[in-house]
């Protein structure tokens, strides 16, 4: 337990005695700053992927073994690498990876059934979304136990990509057992794609896997998994320093202070503190 | 307007919202008349009925030819899908066909060819919908055919769509397939992360672990317990992980990837004898009478005498009431908005011998041109006309030709404006 009572009227805050009113006053301010930035990443993440993954996580027959696979897990790796540099570099909190994957969750679920089932009609069956909480999960983890980026990037980020696939097996075998209809071979996806029609995106408009990635044995699951690992490593230390560059705090000093009859000695380029 | 009226009206305003105001169809005729006129041609549309039971099923059947004068801003119809144009999933589409083959897929269509298609669709959602064929293409969007209110009836829980998989399962709705499962799974990832961001969280969180951090009391940050936590969840998230998977491949031990093939489908054979030509010398739509007039040059290459029975373009019909071949073609189902009350006026309707060549003049005056929206096509930059001519024997055979050439606007109220 980091508090602890040692003196009276002041309690003990990670080796530093605080007076109990500021730490009081420092938990309001934490559950805060818990509440509204649970609500800004939320919005703002949802946002991030609904343009960028969009389809892919919006439909059961979009999710296929080469597209979403690839791109899912590169796009979402971004938010939690940028969030992990704040969280741990100025609070040693190894939690903004499983906070920012939590956030999506909840905003994504409030999407599919306000947006898509509520107001569209379409069914949960078609446009569940996957899980993600994993990949935040090691994420935070290995940053936790390694206490480095690079590690983190490198261990983290290929584990992101690797375990995107499996974690969200459970949900998805159900829709890839074979039907017949019309004379046809489909996936239960496929059917259900096929029958709530979405009247602007027609099936061609489907980015998924024609063929198998010519690769032994037709497992083109794997191979995707591995490269999306790796380019999320690359993907965690390009947003773990765009992270760095956004947490600066720069100061831009007012050039028009001598015309308001100021002091304006502190005309000068801007300060910038890491 | 007094305040009073003013609430008044804004709480009529808010009252037709909040009790969601019928929406009328869903903006096919803001479509452009090019793409109306020259791209998908449908005809022979019939809906099996206009009133539906939740489970029931319409038909739509009909056929489209794909224009031969397709505009030159899109691209080939090469990659294709037969659709449905329906206010979202309002109903289910259990089947579709094109020229008896499987449309689940896409697939490529030829210009200038004829095709049947079939779509059966399912009652889901109560209400009054308006239903159109439709065929996709890519790069071109959406080309919708003739559009015809289903009322469809009942309760939308009672929908069912049920399945059989090749494993014999029986899935009784998809509607709601697995998706106990899907819940599931993201309850247990929740559940997980909430508990390792309570871990955290329990403790003061930001300004004390700031000034700390700044004090260089990391050791009081991350203690040991708290990296025996870490390892315990890296342990967890890789064994709910690894048991979810081999959950999964036991219980649906023979699944398949997505298909994502392409369909090849054939047009219709053309029949030998349809061989009517027809070049269009000049065409004027009149703004103020709301009337085309085509003058053309109809060439008759198949062995049948032949009048001229019908105008068609962008689902609409002018149908020559004088020809009673031409009205027996006009099913009691189709929409009465799109078929124009004034018809088709033949200059010279007398039978067009086989080898015979004929100026003939058409006139289509009616205001369907303006309610259709089709007027607008004088503000495109591509401005052509086009339509299909049904041209009918003495038998009851019937031959389609294309039509298409520039047309000219008349500004004016100038009754003479063919004779320029």
């Amino acid at each position: 337990m980091a508090a602890r009572p040692d003196l009276a009227g002041e309690i003990l805050l990670y080796g530093r005695p605080w007076r109990r009113d500021n730490a009081a006053l420092s938990r309001t301010l934490d559950w805060l700053v818990v509440v509204i930035m649970f609500i800004a990443v939320t919005a703002a993440f949802h946002l991030h992927f609904m343009l960028t993954v969009g389809d892919w996580d919006f439909w059961v027959d979009w999710k296929d073994r080469q597209y979403w696979l690839t791109a899912t897990p590169i796009v979402l790796i971004m938010f939690p690498a940028a969030l992990q540099y704040v969280f741990w570099e100025k609070f040693r909190l190894p939690i903004a990876a499983t906070m920012a994957m939590l956030a999506l969750t909840v905003g994504v679920w409030m999407s599919r059934t306000f947006g898509f089932q509520m107001w569209s009609y379409f069914p949960l069956s078609l446009v569940w979304p996957a899980t993600m909480i994993a990949g935040g999960l090691l994420l935070d983890a290995v940053l936790l136990l390694t206490g480095s980026a690079l590690l983190t990037a490198i261990v983290g980020g290929m584990s992101f990509g690797l375990v995107f696939y499996p974690a969200n097996w459970p949900l998805l075998a159900p829709y890839r057992l074979p039907v017949e209809t019309m004379n046809s071979l489909v996936s239960v996806g496929d059917y259900i794609g096929y029958a709530y029609t979405r009247t602007a995106t027609p099936e061609y408009l489907r980015f998924i896997e024609r063929g198998t990635l010519r690769t032994f044995g037709s497992h083109s699951a794997a191979v995707s998994a591995f490269f999306s690992g790796f380019v999320c490593i690359l993907m965690y230390l390009l947003w773990w320093y765009i992270g760095m560059f956004l947490a600066r705090v720069m100061t831009v000093p007012n050039r028009l202070k001598g015309a308001m009859g100021l002091d304006d000695d502190a005309a000068g380029g801007a300060e910038t503190r890491a | 307007m007094n305040a009073g009226r003013r609430a008044a009206a804004f709480v009529l305003a808010c009252l037709a919202l909040a009790t969601g105001a019928e929406a009328l169809a869903h903006g096919e005729r803001n479509q452009e008349p090019f793409l109306r006129m020259r791209t998908a041609h449908f005809y022979d549309v019939t809906w099996s009925t206009t009133r539906v039971a939740v489970n029931e099923d319409v038909v739509v059947e009909g056929r489209f030819r794909l224009f031969e004068d397709w505009p030159v801003n899109l691209p080939e119809p090469d990659v294709a899908f037969l659709g449905n144009g329906t206010p979202g999933p309002v109903m289910a589409r259990t089947e579709s066909w094109i020229n008896g083959q499987p449309a689940i897929q896409s697939t490529a269509l030829v210009r200038d060819r004829d095709y049947h298609f079939r779509t059966v669709l399912k009652g889901r959602i109560p209400g009054r919908h308006h239903v159109h064929p439709m065929i996709n293409v890519e790069g071109a969007g959406p080309l919708l055919g003739p559009g015809q209110w289903v009322e469809v009836s009942g309760r939308a829980e009672d929908f069912r769509l049920p399945i059989t998989t090749l494993d014999g399962r029986t899935i009784d709705n998809l509607e709601h397939w697995a998706t106990g499962s899907v819940i599931g799974w993201h309850l247990v990832w929740v559940v997980l992360a909430v508990a390792w961001l309570g871990w955290w969280v329990r403790r003061p969180l930001l300004l004390p672990r700031l000034v700390a951090l700044d004090e260089g009391r990391e050791r009081a940050l991350i203690t040991r317990a708290d990296r025996v936590a870490g390892a315990a969840l890296v342990v967890v998230v890789v064994a709910v992980t690894a048991g979810g998977f081999l959950w999964a491949e036991q219980t649906y031990s023979r699944t398949i990837p997505l298909q994502g093939g392409r369909a090849v489908i054939k047009p219709l054979p053309r029949d030998p004898g349809n061989a009517v030509e027809v070049v269009v010398e000049r065409a004027t739509y009149d703004v103020p009478g709301r009337s085309m007039k085509i003058r053309a040059r109809i060439t008759n290459g198949s062995p049948r005498h032949l009048q001229f029975g019908e105008f068609a373009t962008s689902n609409l019909r002018f149908v020559n009431r004088a020809l009673p071949a031409a009205v027996a073609r006009v099913d009691g189902g189709y929409p009465d908005d799109l078929v124009a009350r004034n018809g088709l006026t033949v200059a010279d309707n007398t039978p067009l011998a086989p080898g015979e060549s004929r100026v003939v003049e058409l006139e289509m005056t009616d205001a369907a041109w303006e309610t259709e929206r089709l007027t607008s096509l004088l503000n495109d930059p591509d401005n052509r006309v086009g339509g299909l001519l049904f041209c009918y024997a003495e038998d009851g055979a019937r031959l389609i030709a294309n039509v298409s050439g520039a047309i000219v606007p008349i500004f004016t109220d100038n009754a003479t404006a063919m004779a320029h």
